[in-house]
């Protein structure tokens, strides 16, 4: 028989949450319940799962080194059971605790019977886990009609007249009407019908709405599709679908609310930006950046897809602001290339990123040249400032003086930092590295990134720093209650998704790529390309990548929620908000970072 | 004319003679060393001389480890009505219609667990009640051995120089002061539970090398 609280427990920890109630009280029956004083030793070699129940428990290396530590709903042993052999760590007990003993048959039959546990446990061994989904997810670019059609029915009973439904339709400001009677759907009018039907023929205003409508019209399930809607539409030529709900009709679909609904597809609005002629045209373009990006969540677009999305319509920005500042300005006098750093350059930025960007210019940047680009950078600056991107805290902007330079100057600039790099400066620096064209000359950039690629490949000097610079922070050791575990064993609270996470893996990227001399931006390209060459073996190309994914889709979601709450979005995630899976595969990608940088630091932090 | 009766009592008398042939551990016996059966009954009321059993809940702690494969949780056939004692356990006459026979509950608490050392939460009551229940069914009781985790948590409080309130021994509250899952809600077996949680808490907090005598010390 079973105990209620073991049971809830087990029905609320991944992965034994897909169990039913029965299956879970059959579990319970094969666990022992222990209780562990701080400080106790936990007996691990037993081939049996811990399953931590309440308490801390923390795990040493056999040298002795804090491997992680293990919370309520976390497990220990299934290593041993999956593999059969026994390992050397310690487990300790920090804070008082129950643990449940599942016994290894009562394990394996599980797993045998539920191929999802399996999985799940596998992942966890292989530190795969991230690859893991409870769920199929659904598919993409399906809007049902319900996030579409406007929550607000319109209707007229048929006996009324056609001055009626006419002024109703002024009032509700619509084209159509519902004609209900008794609250069934009889028809539908449009003002089209007025028209063709009414005014067309010569009736009078007070004929009735039921003469005129058109009787028994399509209608479609409020849970159905958009696409369906569209499908039904084109093949009867009609515009307007009436939408019910489990039978009963709730309103109105128009051909006008599929377009309004495609508005803020990034199609849509790209073309909108390149119709512009204004900067406050471009202004208004970019509020809908926002909508957009909820749209593209609500479509389940993965993060990478998203932060590529949002990064075409920069670039569209810019590019727009670069020929609106030339119909200010006049003709450039000479050929240029408008960069982009960081972010942008990788076609990985979020919605709160700021700007980073410079000219590449094929003259020396003075007198009449200078005084042109300084104000070409200046427009473009302040107006993508203007559509929301905000001004770069560190000046890394076109408007720097710095920053406008020519073939010459670039070319010297970046051989210095590769001659001469010191970590700290590099560490500044390293943004520089990931560059890309969005307009102008695409030749005078390659030109820039081939000579840089060209020195980077051959300075193992300048890749032993930039090595150093990336590995200066480390990912966490885990998740822990309401706090994060850091490196050295202190906590902290609040994860910051991008400092901690994603920056770790695009800048490990990157230290590779400058060696391999890998023209790609894009970190997955990047890694795509890595292990294509040999540099790095595959599988932990694999793992990086999809760590990569799973921070970024975190931090899209968390940004998704920030907006829909109408915080301020930002990175720092807060542990206690991180549940079940989630959790699991967090740890996971962290382990994954924590070894590409170990292998970073053999690989190119050896005695020189 | 009684005849079925004697013989009855003769043939069941032979569980009871079982569990008293079953000798305890030595009181010398290091606690893990010990088996323990932790249970909890629901009564009609407070008075073991009238009162009935309506449910009985148990789990065993072997080697320090709770054995939920175990876990029993029966409800008993009550030739009374159980009134007003079911606002405490939520259990009313008709759900006891198809509920077990006493005799048959108590067979297999006899012969599966002699020579283990009982707990209860206020063990005195169930001691007591289990005693009545035994000689109504079996015309002997055997004597128990009964740990009381509520008389240890006494002791323990009092150890510390607390002034304990008359609530502060009340299960949940215990649970509470321990740290553990508080699932206690007048359901034998949740309650059995919860009491075992609280003993290898208890145990825990006793140190590593209590004895059996130790034990029934702290639960005097």
């Amino acid at each position: 028989m079973e105990v209620a609280d073991v049971t809830k427990f087990l029905a609320e920890t991944t992965p034994f949450d897909q169990l039913d109630a029965a299956a879970l009280g059959q579990l319970s029956a094969h666990i022992n319940v222990y209780y562990y004083q701080a400080q106790d030793s936990v007996k691990i070699n037993t081939d049996r799962l811990l399953i931590v129940r309440t308490g801390i428990f923390t795990l040493y290396s056999d040298q002795q080194q804090l491997l992680t530590k293990l919370q309520s709903g976390d497990f220990y042993g299934y290593q041993q059971l999956l593999t059969g052999l026994t390992d050397s760590d310690t487990l300790l007990c920090e804070e008082d605790g129950l643990v449940y003993w599942l016994e290894a048959e009562a394990f394996h039959q599980c797993r045998y019977q539920y191929k999802n546990i399996d999985i799940f446990f596998q992942r966890l061994f292989s530190r795969r886990l991230h690859q893991y989904r409870e769920q199929q997810q659904a598919s993409r670019f399906t809007l049902k009609i319900s996030d579409v059609v406007q929550q607000r029915k319109i209707a007229i009973r048929p006996e009324q007249t056609a001055q009626d439904a006419a002024k109703l339709m002024s009032d509700s400001r619509v084209s159509s009407l519902l004609v209900e009677e008794n609250n069934k759907l009889v028809g539908i009018l449009t003002d089209r019908d007025l028209r063709s039907r009414v005014l067309a023929h010569a009736l009078p205003s007070s004929t009735q709405v039921s003469q005129v409508m058109t009787r028994q019209p399509q209608s479609i399930d409020r849970h159905a599709y958009l696409y369906e809607a569209v499908q039904q539409m084109s093949q009867h030529n009609i515009h307007h679908l009436p939408v019910t709900d489990q039978g009963v009709c709730c309103g109105m679909l128009t051909a006008t609310d599929i377009i309004r609904s495609q508005q803020d597809h990034p199609v849509y609005l790209i073309g909108e930006i390149h119709r512009q002629l204004s900067t406050d045209g471009l202004e208004r373009c970019s509020q809908q950046i926002a909508a957009l990006a909820i749209t593209l969540s609500k479509q389940q677009v993965p993060a990478y897809e998203a932060g590529h999305i949002i990064t075409t319509i920069t670039d569209a920005l810019t590019q727009r602001l670069i020929y609106l500042a030339q119909q200010k300005l006049g003709e450039p006098p000479c050929v240029f290339s408008w960069l982009a750093f960081g972010s942008q350059a990788r076609m990985d930025q979020s919605l709160n990123a700021d700007q980073d960007n410079a000219l590449l210019l094929e003259k020396e940047p003075v007198g009449a040249v200078g005084e042109y680009f300084s104000a070409l950078a200046e427009f473009v600056c302040q107006g993508l400032a203007q559509c929301g991107i905000t001004l770069c805290p560190g000046n890394i902007m076109a408007t720097n003086p710095e920053l406008r330079l020519s073939l010459k100057g670039w070319s010297g600039r970046f051989a210095r930092w590769i001659a001469t790099p010191t970590p700290e400066a590099l560490l500044k620096a390293s943004i520089f590295f990931d560059l890309r064209v969005i307009d102008g000359s695409k030749g005078l950039f390659n030109a820039l990134q081939e000579d840089v690629l060209q020195r980077t490949t051959e300075a193992p000097l300048f890749l032993y720093h930039l090595a150093q610079a990336a590995l200066q922070r480390t990912a966490p050791l885990g998740f822990f209650k309401n706090f994060i575990l850091e490196q050295d064993g202190k906590h902290k609270k609040g994860l910051d998704l991008k400092k901690r996470g994603i920056s770790l893996i695009t800048d490990l990227v990157r230290v590779y790529a400058l060696y391999a001399g890998i023209h790609e931006v894009n970190t997955r390209s990047r890694l795509q390309q890595l292990a294509a060459q040999g540099i790095i073996d595959s599988k932990d190309g694999q793992n990086l990548n999809d760590a990569f994914d799973l921070l970024a889709q975190l931090r899209w979601e968390k940004h998704q929620h920030d907006l829909q709450n109408s915080h301020d979005v930002t990175n720092l995630l807060n542990p206690a908000e991180v549940s079940g899976l989630a959790r699991h595969q967090l740890k996971d990608s962290f382990a994954v970072i924590n070894e590409a940088q170990s292998r970073v630091k053999h690989r190119f932090c050896r005695e020189l | 004319m009684f005849g079925w009766l004697l013989r009855k009592n003769t043939a069941l008398s032979e569980v009871v003679n079982h569990f008293i042939n079953t000798p305890f551990p030595a009181s010398s016996t290091p606690i893990e060393q010990a088996n323990f059966l932790v249970l909890d009954l629901e009564l009609t009321g407070l008075n073991p001389r009238k009162d009935h059993i309506v449910s009985i809940g148990w789990v065993p702690i072997r080697g320090q480890e709770i054995v939920l494969a175990e876990a029993k949780h029966y409800l008993i056939n009550s030739p009374v009505s159980v009134g007003q004692s079911a606002v405490y356990h939520g259990l009313h006459d008709h759900q006891l219609k198809n509920a077990h026979d006493l005799a048959q509950i108590l067979t297999e608490l006899l012969s599966h667990y002699a020579g283990y050392i009982f707990v209860a939460h206020h063990s005195g009551l169930d001691e007591q009640c289990l005693r009545f229940a035994c000689q109504r069914c079996f015309g002997k009781a055997p004597r128990f051995r009964f740990i009381d985790t509520m008389q240890m948590e006494w002791q323990r409080l009092l150890r510390q120089g607390k002034v304990v309130k008359h609530d502060a021994l009340k299960l949940p509250n215990c649970l509470k002061r321990h740290g553990l899952p508080d699932m206690a809600n007048h359901h034998a077996l949740e309650d059995a539970y919860s009491s075992a949680l609280l003993l290898l808490s208890q145990l825990k907090l006793g140190g590593n090398t209590m004895t059996l005598s130790d034990l029934y010390l702290l639960s005097r």
